[in-house]
């Protein structure tokens, strides 16, 4: 009887939550399966499985010089953007938290870059990192008297260039989360803080920051994973040039499956980022936030 | 305990309607095949012209419609030749009734059995197929068949500035034609002014060009004859004479007469439009956006494709992109887009497009058109391009290469190509990677396509 009740239980359960495991076994499981399984094997150019190539994909790539660059580019690129981002996005964050007469001004534009996409964002710095004369940098580079850069052309400074268009880009989400974190603040402890003669720096250690701790760690998490995952930027600048410099796993995994139409390597490339991502995930959750400090 | 199982019946309906939503997304449908014998046809053409080209087609379009009250042209924008392509492979289900497709994608086309054959509607109606130039023909033909209409064509050809060859005392009536002429006129053409650097050449780091230099030095792109008398299984790229045409374009950037603006072919054009460099190679469509670029500051030359031998079989392929009707659309549909196509190959229709475009003038009658005669008064330059095109003699190298994986192979080139400017490797060690790589592709694509 107690079996029969708990059975009945989980089929309710099951049943109320059928709209949404319908939806995610539709657009997230079955494409996820089938990744892993055009993994396994060589296709033609419609996408049909023709060659079976076993584990034989996986052991390609990890021997390939271009996707061992590939993934290191990513790594790198995420290195150079995120914490960039969320540093500036915490700075203008503790700018506007402060309380003045026409500081909503300053909140809007500050928070501007959220209402961007990607592709209009793209083709502006476009214009930006034009090479030669013609590019706004170089403009304004020439007028300081310093040297024209090839931005988007020479390997050294085409990722940077990437990573530096891309914290513009974060930054509004990453104000906006961030500052919605510092106005939750408990105003009572900065008040005793005062009363017992901590002044700004030392608020700012020894309150705000353990206090915004959740707040900046899920801006880490979040950020992250958007920047292994960015893509429009580097279709519309670089196309993963010069020189595979910003060939990107994302990039790469598009390129494969939809410019090569080899869906096989390109799936275990998905396979093997999905792998990265879960365990950085993991990481950022068993050592990042132990530092965390939730109330 | 009957409420309950009513409302269980009642969730259940629910969420077997939302799955017929979600399964119901895939249905494709099809407007053509609804409409009965008596309304127009409609043809849907998707293609990949952007800016000035898309006015002109738009237009044509326009003309057409108005002109045919039995068949009504859809024209759809589907973004880069890429994005085109890469959507029908994706979903060919759902694909237009007329498609544009680049130059590169003929092979694929065929592969794949996309395309009811342009031959068999030409052979039917007796369409004469001496009045298009036959350099671009030959471009297009897989054996003695064509399974497209060439559309949209060009060729390479050398810009420059007439005034700065002018302050640099050079003539210019004589712009070189050769790698070494080129490479001394642009050492007079350099000049350091203030802390400006005027170059004398630059040329985008584009898979195409290298192609077409493969060509104009006789040499082929893929074995078995380019692909064309047997499907290629070998890339061909690191021979001799590809090493000689990087070697030559590093050593431009090395000594200072030239500069390297990157892939985006719309950089370099936007630099030899305000004076940064004086000389530099693009496709001859692009003459009338340097002509407005030029406007009151400098006249423009134009001179066949530089060689860097004296191989007389040689010289530069078609480049652009042809007409496609597609096996899998209903048989109104396909006699409507020939129709079509017939009506953009008429003469006063190329000539229109030639005008509107600058691509080339395919029907040898559409120079006689007074819309083009106006043209080339305008830009006389032009007659330099189809001199160039009239005096390629035919055969596999000029035909150019065709692969399956062409996509693939220019992107590899111009991977190679930046290795070399940026002197991450030797030319011939970077063409030698290169070469390696397409033949994996071509092989690949031969295996999983089963062509033996």
């Amino acid at each position: 009887m107690q079996r029969g009740k708990k059975l009945k239980q989980l089929l309710y359960a099951l049943l109320y939550l059928s709209p949404s495991l319908l939806i995610f076994i539709v657009f997230i499981f079955y494409p996820m399966l089938k990744t892993v399984y055009l993994s396994f094997y060589l296709t033609n150019p419609h996408g049909d499985p023709v060659v079976w190539k076993g584990i034989l994909n996986y052991g390609t790539l990890l021997s390939s010089e271009v996707f061992r660059k590939s993934l290191f580019s990513s790594l790198l690129f995420v290195l150079y953007t995120v914490p960039g981002t969320i540093l500036i996005a915490l700075a203008l964050a503790l700018l506007a938290n402060a309380r003045l007469r026409g500081i909503a001004v300053f909140r809007t534009l500050y928070s501007a870059t959220i209402g961007v996409s990607v592709a209009s964002a793209a083709t502006i710095w476009m214009f930006l990192f034009a090479p030669g004369n013609n590019g706004m940098f170089n403009y304004l580079l020439t007028l300081l008297g310093g040297p024209k850069v090839g931005w988007l052309v020479t390997t050294q400074t085409a990722l940077p260039a990437l990573s530096l268009m891309s914290i513009w880009m974060g930054l509004g989400f990453n104000f906006i989360v961030l500052l919605g974190g510092l106005q939750s603040l408990p105003e009572d402890i900065f008040e005793s803080a005062r009363i017992d003669g901590a002044g700004w720096w030392k608020q700012l250690q020894h309150i705000t920051f353990p206090l915004l701790s959740p707040t900046l760690f899920f801006v880490l998490v979040v950020d992250t994973i958007n920047t292994f995952q960015s893509f429009g930027q580097f279709n519309i600048l670089t196309q993963g040039g010069p020189d595979n410099a910003t060939n990107v796993i994302v990039y790469s995994i598009y390129r494969e499956a939809f410019f090569n139409s080899r869906f096989g390597p390109a799936s275990a490339q998905a396979v093997i980022l999905f792998v990265i991502i879960l365990a950085l995930t993991l990481i950022q959750f068993g050592v990042v936030e132990r530092k965390v400090h939730y109330q | 305990m009957l409420v309950k199982k009513r409302m269980f019946s009642k969730v259940l309906v629910i969420l077997l309607v939302l799955g017929l939503l979600v399964t119901g997304c895939g249905t494709a449908t099809n407007d053509g095949a609804k409409q009965g014998a008596s309304g127009p046809v409609t043809v849907t053409f998707w293609h990949s012209m952007g800016g000035q080209p898309a006015k002109t087609l738009t237009a044509m379009v326009e003309k057409f419609n108005s002109t045919h009250t039995n068949i009504q042209l859809k024209l759809v924008y589907q973004g880069s030749y890429d994005d085109a392509f890469n959507k029908l492979k994706a979903s060919p289900d759902q694909g237009p009734d007329l498609f544009q497709v680049y130059d590169i994608g003929t092979r694929y086309m065929i592969d794949a059995g996309l395309a009811a054959p342009m031959q068999d509607f030409i052979d039917r109606d007796k369409f004469d197929l001496s009045q298009i130039e036959p350099h671009v023909v030959n471009y297009y033909k897989v054996g003695d068949k064509l399974y497209s209409m060439p559309f949209n064509s060009s060729m390479p050809v050398l810009y420059y500035n007439k005034d700065l060859f002018k302050a640099a005392g050079l003539n210019p009536d004589q712009p070189p034609r050769t790698f070494d002429e080129v490479e001394k006129a642009a050492k007079a053409l350099t000049k350091k002014v203030g802390d400006k650097t005027v170059y004398g050449f630059s040329q985008a780091i584009y898979g195409w060009f290298f192609e077409q230099y493969m060509a104009r030095n006789g040499a082929l792109y893929v074995n078995n004859g380019n692909g064309r008398d047997a499907a290629a299984t070998e890339a061909l790229v690191n021979s001799p004479t590809g090493a000689e045409i990087l070697t030559w374009w590093k050593k431009l950037i090395a000594e200072g007469y030239a500069t390297n603006l990157g892939r985006k072919t719309a950089d370099t054009q936007n630099a030899f439009g305000a004076q940064q460099i004086a000389m530099t190679i693009d496709s001859s469509g692009i003459l009338p956006n340097l002509t407005t670029a030029a406007a009151g500051k400098f006249q423009i030359g134009i001179a066949p494709l530089p060689r860097g031998n004296n191989d007389a079989n040689s010289g530069p392929v078609i480049g652009g992109g042809s007409l496609w009707i597609l096996k899998n659309k209903p048989k109104a549909q396909q006699e409507a887009a020939w129709k079509v196509v017939k009506w953009f190959m008429e003469p006063a229709q190329v000539a229109a497009w030639t005008v509107g475009t600058g691509y080339l003038p395919i029907n040898k009658s559409a120079v006689d058109q007074a819309a083009y005669k106006d043209f080339i008064k305008k830009y006389p330059a032009y007659q330099a391009v189809l001199d160039q095109l009239h005096n390629t003699p035919e055969n596999r190298v000029t035909q150019g290469g065709r692969i399956g994986v062409f996509t693939q192979a220019r992107a590899t080139i111009e991977n190679a190509m930046e290795q070399v400017v940026l002197n991450k490797a030797t030319p011939q060690a970077a063409l030698d990677g290169a070469a390696k790589k397409i033949t994996e592709s071509i092989q690949e694509y031969n295996q999983t396509m089963g062509i033996k």
